[in-house]
């Protein structure tokens, strides 16, 4: 009996993280998913601050592992062209003109451009997010249509691995701050000193809510404890689905307030979790009162 | 709405080089992310990671003009592609001479352009306390000079 039990337990198992890793989603939801992600490399590689590098003096130049091979910061107009390649190639992505090949090309614009931009000593985590979930997309089908309602495991494994990958990473965040810190960076001071110092590098948008926070010991106790909860039970939605959309909207609101609070540039982890966790496709079809997909 | 639904499950699941590329990532990222080292884009997730207290540590720039005086500078105050230095600045105590000689020149243009007619530069660790004094909270310092460099004189 236990051999048996056990073995069903073994096989419930491998049903449940094989169904989290490559679980079936619709065609329409693939498209969605994997466009989002382009147009969002594309306006994180044509927006952001890269040009401004350009001139960094060597002492000050730190690369990053995979661009050790870079003797210094490149030029303005290598950034320009980086940007330029990038962009364009997110826009094809976007059209799915040869959308696989598009997509890498946008996909490694970015990663050495936010790899320059974190080649100054700190270890830069705003893009990372995006980088990461975007890996399962490299290979991701092409043929995929937006008229393809039926739940499918070779059109849901991209968006599945790429959830799997965000929930590591959200865990690896609160796991983290619990083995440096303990569960003191919940319930100590903490978070009331994060919210009066400030940001070490720029500046607030909402100073006196930071500083209200920061005096406010129960305030700054419930925030911490309230970050330190979401990131580490970040996983669970990889199992109840259900939560995916409440878990995304917490993470919007948190990403947004490190913004307002701190002055931290989180808005491409915002907009990747909501791409990633919310069913838009399903939400437009119950809106238009289409019955939704199943699986 | 005439789309018709479909609910079948077609069970196809991701090519094999589409598996291991997802089961490779997830493995980096799970190595650098447990072991807890970074090697960009790999990193342990250390986001604000240490609990802060009512010390911190502030790397700031000390230009002295012609006339003697002296003028604090926030790294915030440079161009973005200065505004990072404070993390190769933190290793500048253990470093040598020349390391810190060569940092500090790297920081002497942009600080030039702020303070016009600077002569000398000094890089300065500067160790803060916030203490709540009077209904406010106020930051006390006490700064240590770890290395000064002059402006070259002009021609």
């Amino acid at each position: 009996m236990r051999g048996t039990g056990g073995t069903m337990t073994a096989t419930g198992w491998r049903a449940r993280r094989d169904d989290a890793l490559w679980g079936p989603e619709t065609g329409r939801r693939l498209v969605f998913v994997q466009t989002g992600l382009a147009a969002l490399i594309g306006l994180r590689v044509a927006l952001g601050s890269y040009r401004q590098l350009a001139g960094t003096p060597g002492p000050l130049f730190d690369p990053v592992p995979i661009l050790a091979w870079a003797p210094s910061m490149p030029p303005a107009w290598g950034f320009v062209a980086l940007q330029v390649l990038g962009t364009l190639a997110a826009v094809a992505a976007v059209a799915r003109r040869r959308p696989r090949l598009a997509f890498a090309l946008a996909w490694l614009c970015y990663l050495v451009l936010a790899g320059l931009r974190g080649s100054r000593g700190k270890v830069l985590h705003n893009d990372l997010l995006l980088l990461w979930t975007a890996v399962p997309f490299l290979l991701a089908p092409v043929a995929a249509r937006w008229d393809e309602r039926t739940a499918r495991r070779d059109r849901g494994w991209p968006i599945r691995s790429a959830m799997v990958i965000a929930a590591l990473i959200y865990f690896l965040a609160g796991y983290h701050k619990l083995r440096r810190s303990g569960l003191d960076w919940a319930i100590g001071d903490n978070v009331r000193y994060v919210m009066l110092w400030g940001p070490s590098v720029g500046a607030a948008k909402w100073d006196a809510m930071a500083t209200w926070i920061g005096e406010h010991l129960w305030a700054s106790q419930a925030t911490g404890a309230f970050i330190l909860t979401f990131e580490l039970t970040f996983p669970i939605v990889l199992v109840k689905r259900w939560l995916q959309p409440l878990y995304a909207l917490v993470a919007v609101a948190l990403h947004v307030t490190t913004f307002l609070f701190l002055g931290l540039d989180y808005w491409a982890w915002a907009c990747t979790v909501l791409l990633l966790f919310v069913d838009w496709p399903a939400l437009l079809d119950r809106m238009r009162g289409a019955p939704a997909p199943s699986g | 709405m005439s789309e018709a639904v479909d609910a079948e499950i077609v069970d196809g699941g991701p090519p094999p080089a589409a598996r291991r590329l997802v089961l490779g990532a997830l493995a980096l990222l799970l190595a650098a992310g447990l072991i807890g080292f970074d090697a960009w884009p790999l990193t342990a997730w250390r986001l604000f990671s240490l609990a802060r207290g009512d010390r911190q540590t502030e790397w700031v720039l000390e230009a002295a003009t012609a006339d003697g005086s002296t003028r604090t500078l926030s790294l915030e105050d440079l161009p973005l592609r200065y505004r990072h230095a404070a993390w190769p600045m933190a290793g500048l105590p253990e470093a040598s001479v020349a390391r810190r000689e060569d940092v500090c020149q790297a920081l002497l243009e942009p600080a030039q352009d702020v303070v016009p007619g600077l002569v000398a530069l000094s890089l300065v660790r500067d160790r803060q306390r916030l203490v709540h004094r009077g209904g406010e909270w106020v930051v006390t310092h006490d700064p240590e000079v770890v290395h000064t460099c002059a402006a070259p004189a002009a021609p």
